[in-house]
């Protein structure tokens, strides 16, 4: 008995002079134990430190971030500190999203620490010792809600050196790995209908989207039981959620923390109040530095273009040609060449520039798009195809037009080579730069021009730099008979791009078509024997002549015949879509059973393609269709139809894709997906 | 390409909301909720009055903070008295939750805080809570005599659970309520609500 009292006295002597002086903790509040702690034993005069207030929740209980989401509180700490000591904001780690029902909140649970910055002054004299004093308030819930508070002080000592690391370092340490990087990038929001709309440019380290979770620290701007849709697109981050109920006045800036929850970093960001950029980047035209990276790089690429299939051929022989010694003045015919590049690219460029201004929805490589062009490449390919391997000598009279321009003496051939070098590396440069320069069109026209002339001159350096410098064409072989053989060879990488081109053709205008120009093909490699074959007599010359004119005329229909035909999709039929048309749109809608999904697509859209691969064709999103008896309404605008024109129009659009599903209930509420789809995306929208 | 992407998500619509709150300026949904007497009331009853809605929870601190510093019931008193508008106070919480209570116990709890609203209306299925959007106690929506809502979100501008933060914040709902008598627009008709989750 006596030692029982006794070890109450002992503890009301020891607790009743620490609750009267105030402690830094731990002290036990509702739920929750709070402690105030410093990062480093000692403090320096004028050396800013941080303390912390480290909050253990029970189980099941949680407190607040800046925004504390639909309800809940944030924690707020109010400081007081000795003469000329100045107390920074929280350094908020990053929240969890915790769900109540249908409401969201933003908080912390466990064991978090929120840290301060703190400035002493640079005066203060070492040797004695300073109390820090906090206030803190925070809210503490499980569903129900309690508000905490505690006061607490925490005394240190000032030193004229760095006491080093205190005990709870480490407990900082992990705060710092949950804080979110401050990061300038650019960013702007808007209120747009009842949605959010955030975008960030010059983003780097954030690649996936689908594991990317939104903090806005505004609490009445999002809905934040919605859940955010992210887009990553190059180094841009588009984020969107639906706009708050109680959203009213669209504040000027708008912080907000992305967390990357797979790889467990996030970033604060500050977003201005302002449009949402749709067209040009104003990083490109901001910062010159990446507008030069783009630059090398089209230049880079436009060398590489020499090792293509379709143009080293073409050119590994004309720089033969030009180190031979046949020609005079190997300079002024690598200007020359130079010149016939950049001017066909910048011509090209011109063209493609001008038709986007005016509103075409096409990318590099919409020459690809019309069948005329790519059965005319295949014809010219071919016919320089059969020179090289000997069928005809080159420079016979009448010719392909380019070619026999390019073997004109004089500068005037050294230009058409040029030309003729942009021209058949034009099918080259649309599958393997096609995106790069998708990007360039985007850029303003200068610099849009700029990246294309940078690609050209690229294209142009190698052969250019041989001409141009004595000491490089040393460098190349001597001419001898091996380049008869050297020739021959070179034969067959342009019929493989023949091939391709083809393949290309027979997409667009289907088995027919194909067959059309492959029949075009013969009858063009009937005319060239013929016409190559030495005429010995009058009467059988004027008949060859005759036979050629004739087979010209054949090949000349083929292509007609053929680039007119329409061609089926080359999708295969086993996948369950069914083809678009506004008939069959309306029919689904009007019908209270069924929903629709659309799917606007092109063979030559490399997103498309990706989306159908990553999403649309998995087997999970099929069966979700399938399960919710969706019609899955695909359509093809690899060629131009009036039809998916107009729809696309409608959405605001001119170009794919687009996926637009059409609710059972709500047909007449459609819902517009993202350009860049994930599985989860698309059954999200289907619950 | 990219600026097709970028705008085709600014052009995302809603992926079908979970409720669609009522927005300003259009008509409150109509409702029937039994009073704390048995008497039945609905919305269109109150067609040409003011009506008040406040959504509580007595055991949420937050709500303790503005009846236990006497600020609520000036209100009610207030707004019944000077602006011939029809208050009711309603509970959403679920039987078995924080904050439900019988009708006696109500009618108990309005007498001991000396509370006047018109009616303590009983919403245990939440429906009522659900249809206006109400997320929190206190949560405050104001209907005019249209049957249109003019107001909606927290009862002050200062979100904390310290009853001494009351005089220096906004009261939202009596400042509405003088725009209205001074036939001026609402200064702030949407707020940031702050309180407890309503207990669905």
């Amino acid at each position: 008995m006596k030692s029982i009292l006794l070890a109450i006295a002992a503890w009301l002597c020891a607790a009743v002079p620490t609750a009267l002086a105030q402690q830094s903790g731990p002290v036990q509040r509702d739920h929750v134990v709070v402690e105030l702690l410093s990062e480093t034993r000692s403090i320096q005069p004028g050396i800013a430190f941080r303390v912390g207030l480290l909050i253990e929740h029970e189980p099941e209980w949680h407190t607040y971030w800046r925004n504390p989401g639909d309800s809940g509180l944030e924690t707020r700490f109010s400081w007081t500190l000795p003469e000329g000591f100045e107390a920074g904001p929280i350094q908020w780690p990053w929240p969890e999203r915790h769900e109540i029902g249908h409401l969201v909140n933003y908080g912390y649970s466990d064991t978090i620490l929120l840290p301060v910055r703190i400035e002493p002054p640079a005066d203060l004299e070492p040797g004695q010792d300073v109390t820090l004093t906090l206030k803190a308030d925070w809210l503490v819930c499980r569903i129900e809600c309690i508000p905490g508070s505690a006061e607490l002080a925490l005394t240190l000592p000032v030193g004229r050196d760095a006491g080093g690391a205190s005990a709870h370092a480490a407990a900082f340490d992990a705060a710092d790995r949950r804080r979110p990087t401050t990061v300038e990038w650019p960013a702007v929001f808007s209120v747009d209908g009842d949605r959010v709309g955030v975008q960030v440019q010059e983003i780097s380290g954030i690649a996936a989207a689908d594991s990317l979770v939104f903090f806005p620290a505004h609490p009445t701007l999002v809905e934040h039981a919605d859940d955010a849709f992210f887009a990553v697109d190059g180094d841009t981050l588009q984020v969107s959620q639906k706009r708050s109920p109680f959203f009213s006045s669209l504040p000027e800036t708008l912080e907000f923390v992305v967390v990357d929850t797979r790889r467990d970093t996030a970033w604060q960001i500050s977003a201005k109040a302002g449009s949402l950029q749709t067209a040009a980047p104003e990083v490109a035209r901001d910062s010159p530095r990446s507008l030069a990276v783009i630059l090398l790089m089209a230049l880079a690429g436009g060398i590489l273009l020499n090792l293509m299939p379709c143009v080293f051929p073409v050119l590994s022989l004309k720089a033969l040609n030009l180190v031979s010694g046949s020609v005079a003045r190997p300079r002024a015919h690598a200007g020359a060449y130079a010149f016939g590049v950049l001017a066909s690219f910048g011509l090209l460029a011109a063209v493609l520039l001008g038709l986007r201004a005016a509103g075409e929805a096409i990318g590099w490589g919409f020459q690809l798009q019309s069948p005329w062009f790519v059965g005319a490449l295949a014809y010219l390919l071919f016919t320089m195809a059969l020179s090289l391997s000997g069928l005809f000598e080159i420079g016979i009279r009448w010719m392909g037009a380019g070619q026999a321009l390019t073997e004109r003496p004089g500068l005037r051939g050294s230009f058409f080579t040029g030309v003729l070098a942009t021209l058949v590396a034009s099918p080259c440069t649309a599958p393997f730069m096609g995106t790069a320069l998708g990007l360039a069109v985007t850029l303003p026209t200068a610099q849009a021009m700029t990246v294309f002339l940078a690609l050209g001159a690229g294209l142009a350096l190698p052969l250019t730099a041989i001409g141009m410098v004595p000491a490089l064409a040393q460098l190349l072989p001597k001419p001898g008979p091996w380049m008869d053989t050297f020739r021959q060879v070179m034969a067959f990488p342009l019929y493989l791009t023949v091939v391709w081109l083809i393949w290309v053709f027979a997409n667009q205008t289907g088995p027919d078509g194909m067959a059309s120009l492959l029949v075009g093909l013969v009858a063009l490699s009937f005319a060239l024997w013929l016409g190559a074959r030495p005429t010995v007599n009058r009467p059988s010359a004027w008949l060859a002549h005759t036979a050629t004119a004739a087979a010209i005329i054949v090949s000349l229909a083929a292509l007609a015949g053929a680039a007119g035909m329409q061609g089926g999709s080359n999708q295969s039929p086993s996948e369950d879509f069914t083809p678009f048309t506004s008939e069959r749109l309306a029919e689904i809608n009007a019908d209270p059973e069924r929903a629709a999904f659309v799917n606007m697509t092109a063979d030559w859209c490399v997103t498309c393609l990706v989306n159908e691969r990553v999403a649309l064709s998995t087997e999970a999103v099929r069966a979700g269709f399938r399960e919710q008896g969706v019609v899955y309404l695909k359509g093809d605008w690899t060629r131009r139809d009036p039809e998916i024109t107009r729809y696309l129009e409608q959405y605001g659009r001119n170009g794919v894709p687009l996926y637009v599903f059409y609710p059972a209930d709500e047909p007449t509420n459609p819902v517009v997906l993202p350009q860049i789809l994930t599985p989860g995306t698309v059954l999200e929208i289907l619950d | 390409m990219r600026n097709l992407v970028l705008s085709a998500f600014i052009m995302l619509l809603a992926a079908g909301p979970l409720f669609a709150a009522p927005e300003i300026g259009g008509p409150a949904p109509e409702f029937e909720l039994t009073d704390t007497a048995g008497n039945r009331h609905s919305l269109s009853d109150f067609a040409g009055s003011k009506v008040i809605l406040e959504w509580t929870n007595h055991e949420c601190p937050f709500v303790v903070k503005h009846y236990g510093a006497g600020n609520m019931q000036d209100q009610q008193r207030t707004a019944t008295n000077d602006h011939d508008a029809i208050w009711l106070t309603i509970i959403s919480s679920k039987p078995g939750a924080q904050g439900h209570v019988s009708p006696e116990r109500a009618d108990e709890l309005t007498a001991s805080r000396n509370a006047s609203p018109t009616a303590v209306l009983l919403d245990e299925s939440g429906d009522v809570g659900r249809m206006f959007g109400a997320q929190v106690t206190p949560h405050m929506y104001i209907i005019d005599e249209q049957g249109m809502l003019v107001y909606k979100g927290g009862i002050d501008s200062n979100p904390s659970a310290d009853p001494a933060d009351i005089p220096d914040a906004t009261q939202y709902v009596m400042a509405a309520l003088n725009d209205l008598a001074d036939g001026r627009a609402i200064a702030e008709p949407v707020t940031r609500p702050y309180g407890c989750t309503i207990k669905y």
